[in-house]
């Protein structure tokens, strides 16, 4: 056994090496940091280690606020994709002919730099050109990329940083992983939906062939999608808004706007003005007792007019030279 | 309507005449009032053509009068899309100006020499007389009672949701292609009803015909396709369904080829991809009942099955392939997002700058349809009660043009038929049975089963709908009937008032003039436009080219006659956005660019002092956005907002923004108009700076009376070889520094 305590003895040195190789180059340093995670995680003492001045490697940073307090949904939506990012990056770039480095910086971690940023919002990204060597700048000043557009996917930040890059560098593409879990469960549901639809089709095919539930789900849809309900969708309407005065405004003013819960009294409206209307067409024709029928014309017919009137009356209400109007309202 | 009372008066044989006499009566007073009501911008201002694209249309059309028909066929224009050109015969629908054409001719020849321009003016209301009357016809197919007919033709023919594509002078492809989609949509229930090949080639013909016409004939393309896919999963295929639809696919494809815009599209887009799969279905259907006609074994039947399903599997396994690998083309962006509602936002903010491709919002659909849009489900629920072939078609059609007609503002013309058909649908079911005079008896015990024919036909239809399960009595009081009638009436007299005053006020303007009231209450006519662009017509050589923003680009082609950048085709987008990124740039950043395009005048549209809203400041953001979408790096869409994200032109405003070309030639001697100081924007009611612009490299050339039209002339290159910047401020005695040029000398002296 001897001859292995030599071996391991002889060994030593090397390991002193290996320990010893960071104090090298600051980029090779921080590459290798970054090599498991694609981004380096930075704090207030190596975010300016990391963009000291003269320095031959280009760099981009998210100053990123990931903590639950500062409710930052933006940022935990996109650490994902920049951490992505930065590790296709480092996998596409094996012998390291980019110099550039990603860079992570949280608001927790880096006070300090966030103050003397003068940083009131996050995320953000700097990208930091080289100061000295063949793809160096004059200009020192990091550009800035704000996100006023919304989340961003990595493949948008790709191009970004592609465009500061100098033409002849190589771009890693983004690489996504396979995402084996979905393929997985995404077999798994649909061959189950098969066996429930093969197991349940006795019972299901009567309710597909049910002619009034048809008549309910195109009626619903006409009824959504005629009261507004795909605007609501495409611009993001508020639900509803307040009147300045503590109350609750119901109708938005203006001709081309609305509230989603506006569109929904105006769906509820046409609804039973329709109902109305097929009662009266259809259901007091077949009342067999002649007083029962008396009464229901007056009450489908009162029920008419008050919410036609009453539709007329909102109607008014967001078009403002609208002159027409009915009785109650 | 009328003629559901006078049943009892006539005997049946003249009844029957009278009552065609009286149809014949009323559906020409329909097609009059349908006419007329669409003339209030004639009588208001002059007949003149609308808005931009018809400006196009009209120069189209005379370009055809003139020059005849194969000429426009091949018309390649070069004085759009300055220096590219435009290859206009292939890149257009033709149906339209074909239509002027043929009328233009037939007129002449039973010499009746009429201007071109009037032919164009009174074509779109002249064809809503016809979709009346196609209206009428499709409804009767639908329903026995021929009420419903004239009533949903007397709707199609005043609704404000079809005016407002068709007053006279709105000389769009709309014009005649909304007829032409009720009428195929009328020949296709014709031919399916009777399973006649006859009736199926009819639909192909005037199928192609609205794809000469219309870019929506896709709505076509797609909605038969769906019919009679519905129609098969509910195991009603039949003979007549295959009969007409492949005479319909075949005649009909082959017919849309023949258009050159469309060519080989049919067979390699994905909008036409269900049509050509419900093709290859029905035939995999049709053969499978032959064969299950002749062999009964219930086994082979069931293996037969698994056969089609297998086979439909495959064939649309492969249609993906074929799109992922590209020899179909995908959706184009335009129809793509109808479903992904957010892409064209990101990826082509040209179709989102569109103020007509915006979603709908609930006042829009009252606007345009009244009291029909709450008479518009109820009628849907009625076709339910029988559900024919032809009734499922509504209900397909009407959740369809629903959702479309809620996603774009545009597509609501695409609503507004079903609307009519279903809602005439409904009020004439009302109507019917209120105004029946015949009242039952009133024995409440026997009423429920006497009728034994209607209680057997209720146990017939098993699955109809829970409310019409009980047999039709019929209504006892005359007080009930009078309360409806009497309410009906009202409502109907209401529609027609919604309908006169929203074609008045709304879509009675033609845009290029522009009509205010005085504090007296008389009219004042603005008609800044056409004196701007008759004044690019007798000032400037014939082929000066003008540069503007797209918005302008057929006007200017159709009034002023004079060679263009860009225009409403935008059918290049780098073009466009080369325009945009010389009207948001510094000076020195578009004068090259307007070199290299060799533009001789800058147009910009300017409402400030007139409280105009629709000009070119506000319209800013777009040309900025699309410019951005092709140099990110020149032009940024932030740097026109203050810090705080407004969007000013006041002092505040951002130093991009105030040295934009489209800023500086907006205000350009603005401030001279006012005392000092008090320059007002009207729009966006913003107090000017003190200080306003200056221009370098271009000069003003002229300003419209009311200032909403500015042209600016290029300047030529400096004849001492200065730049423009140096050159204004010689002229304005500054003295040049040129401290750096001094050095010079002195250092070669000490050598």
């Amino acid at each position: 056994m001897r001859w292995l305590q030599i071996l391991t003895a002889s060994l030593l040195p090397f390991t002193a090496l290996a320990a010893k190789k960071p104090s090298g180059d600051r980029f090779n340093d921080f590459r290798a940091k970054s090599l498991s995670t694609g981004t380096v995680k930075l704090d207030d003492v190596s975010y300016s280690k990391f963009t000291k001045a003269p320095r031959d490697y280009a760099v981009a940073v998210l100053l990123t606020a990931m903590d639950t307090r500062f409710g930052c949904v933006l940022c935990r939506e996109f650490q994902p994709e920049w951490d992505l990012l930065g590790k296709s990056w480092v996998k596409g770039d094996k012998n390291a002919d980019t110099r550039l480095l990603f860079g992570t910086l949280d608001f927790i971690d880096g006070k300090s730099t966030f103050q003397s940023l003068m940083l009131q919002t996050a995320p953000i990204i700097l990208y930091f050109h080289p100061t000295i060597g063949p793809n160096a700048r004059v200009d020192t000043q990091p550009i800035r990329f704000d996100f006023t557009n919304g989340p961003q996917s990595a493949e948008q930040i790709h191009a970004w940083i592609s465009r500061q890059l100098p033409a002849d560098v190589p771009k890693p593409a983004v690489s996504r992983p396979i995402n084996y879990v979905k393929i997985v469960s995404v077999t798994t549901g649909v061959l189950g939906v098969i066996t429930f639809l093969a197991v349940a089709s006795p019972y299901l095919v009567p309710v597909l062939q049910n002619r009034n539930i048809w008549a309910a789900i195109s009626l619903i849809a006409v009824l959504l999608f005629t009261s507004g309900h795909m605007f609501n969708h495409i611009r993001k309407t508020p639900y509803v808004a307040g009147d300045g005065k503590g109350g609750i405004s119901y109708f938005a003013g203006g001709f081309s706007n609305q509230f989603g819960l506006e569109s929904q009294i105006v769906a509820a409206i046409y609804g039973v003005l329709s109902f109305a209307t097929i009662s009266l067409a259809f259901k007091v024709p077949r009342i067999a007792d002649a007083r029962a029928q008396q009464f229901a014309v007056f009450l489908w017919s009162g029920v008419l007019l008050c919410m036609y009137s009453f539709l007329l009356s909102v109607f008014r209400q967001k078009n403002g030279g609208y002159t027409f109007w009915l009785p109650p309202f | 309507m009328a003629v559901a009372e006078s049943e009892s008066v006539f005997t049946p044989a003249t009844s029957r005449n009278t009552r065609g006499m009286l149809r014949v009566i009323i559906l020409a007073l329909i097609a009059a009032a349908a006419v007329s009501s669409r003339l209030f911008s004639v009588i208001r201002f002059e007949s003149i053509i609308h808005e931009f694209d018809p400006w196009f249309n009209f120069r189209a059309t005379k370009y055809l009068v003139q020059n005849g028909f194969y000429s426009f066929w091949d018309w390649f224009d070069d004085r759009t899309w300055h220096p590219l050109g435009r290859v206009t015969g292939g890149t257009l629908y033709p149906g339209l100006m074909v239509t002027s054409g043929v009328i233009y001719h037939a007129l002449r020849f039973l010499t009746l020499p009429v201007d071109i321009r009037n032919i164009c003016v009174l074509l779109a209301p002249g064809f809503s007389g016809l979709t009346a009357l196609a209206t009428y016809l499709l409804t009767s197919e639908m329903v026995t009672s021929p009420s419903a007919g004239l009533l949903a033709a007397a709707f199609m023919g005043i609704t404000p949701g079809y005016i407002s594509r068709s007053v006279a002078g709105s000389y769009d492809n709309e014009a005649i292609a909304i007829f032409l989609l009720v009428f195929t949509f009328f020949l296709w229930i014709k031919a399916v009803k009777n399973g006649s090949m006859f009736w199926g080639a009819l639909t192909a013909l005037f199928y192609g015909y609205m794809v000469s016409a219309w870019g929506g004939y896709v709505f076509i393309t797609n909605l038969l396709p769906l019919h009679a896919f519905v129609l098969i999963c509910m195991g009603r295929y039949s003979a007549r369904l295959y009969v007409s639809y492949t005479s319909w696919y075949a005649l009909g494809t082959l017919a849309s080829m023949q258009i050159p815009f469309v060519g080989f599209l049919p067979i390699r887009s994905s909008e036409h991809m269900s049509s050509l799969g419900v093709f290859g279905l029905i035939q995999l259907v049709a053969f499978v009942d032959y064969v299950r006609a002749q062999l009964p074994s219930k086994q082979f039947q069931t293996l037969l099955r698994a056969i089609v399903l297998f086979v439909f599997v495959v064939a649309f396994g492969g249609l993906v392939l074929l799109t992922v690998s590209g020899v179909i083309a995908p959706w184009t962006g335009r129809f793509y997002s109808l479903w992904d509602t957010g892409y064209a936002k990101i990826h082509i903010p040209i179709i989102a700058s569109v103020s007509e491709h915006q979603p709908t919002a609930w006042p829009a659909f009252f606007f345009d349809l009244s009291m029909m849009i709450w008479l518009f489900p109820a009628g849907v629920y009625m076709c339910f009660k029988r559900l024919t072939d032809e009734q499922v078609f509504i209900v397909i059609y009407a959740v369809l043009a629903s959702y479309f007609a809620g996603v774009m503002v545009r597509l609501m013309l695409t609503l507004t038929p079903i609307v009519c058909v279903a809602s005439a649908m409904a009020f004439s079911q009302i109507l019917d049975t209120y105004l029946d005079t015949k009242t039952p008896k009133v024995d409440s015990k026997e009423t429920g089963s006497s009728d034994a024919a209607k209680v057997a036909a209720a146990a017939v239809l098993p699955d109809g709908l829970r409310s019409t399960r009980k047999p039709v009595v019929g209504i006892y009081s005359y007080a009930s009937k009078l309360t409806v009638v009497g309410a009906s009436a009202v409502y109907l007299l209401l529609f027609v008032l919604h309908c006169t005053w929203v074609t008045s006020n709304a879509y009675s303007s033609p845009s290029v003039v522009l009509a205010s009231r005085l504090p007296d209450g008389s009219q004042h006519i603005i008609d800044d436009y056409r004196e701007a662009y008759y004044w690019l017509r007798q000032n400037t050589p014939d082929n000066a080219k003008i540069m503007s923003w797209w918005d302008y680009g057929y006007q200017i082609g159709g009034m002023a006659d004079r060679p263009t950048l860009v225009d409403n085709n935008t059918w290049n987008n780098t073009h466009i956005a080369t325009v945009g990124k010389a009207m948001s740039s510094r000076e020195e950043v578009s004068y090259p660019i307007m070199r290299q395009h060799e533009v001789d005048y800058v147009l910009v549209v300017f409402g400030g002092l007139l409280g105009y809203s629709g000009d070119d400041i506000n319209k800013f953001l777009w040309m900025v956005r699309i410019a951005e979408g092709i140099w990110p790096e020149e032009v940024k869409e932030r740097n026109f907002f203050t810090p705080r994200g407004e969007y000013r032109v006041d002092e505040e405003a951002t130093p991009t923004m105030k040295n934009s070309l489209m800023y500086k030639m907006s205000y350009y001697n603005y401030n001279s108009l006012f005392p000092a100081g008090q320059a007002q924007d009207r729009v966006r009611g913003a107090r000017l700076p003190a200080q306003g612009p200056e221009l370098s490299t271009i000069e003003e050339a002229f300003t419209s009376e009311n200032w909403i039209i500015r042209i600016y002339k290029v300047k030529d290159l400096d004849n001492f070889g200065r730049d423009h910047q140096s050159a204004t401020s010689f002229e304005k005695g500054h003295k040049k520094k040129r401290t750096a040029k001094r050095k010079g000398p002195r250092v070669l002296r000490v050598d």
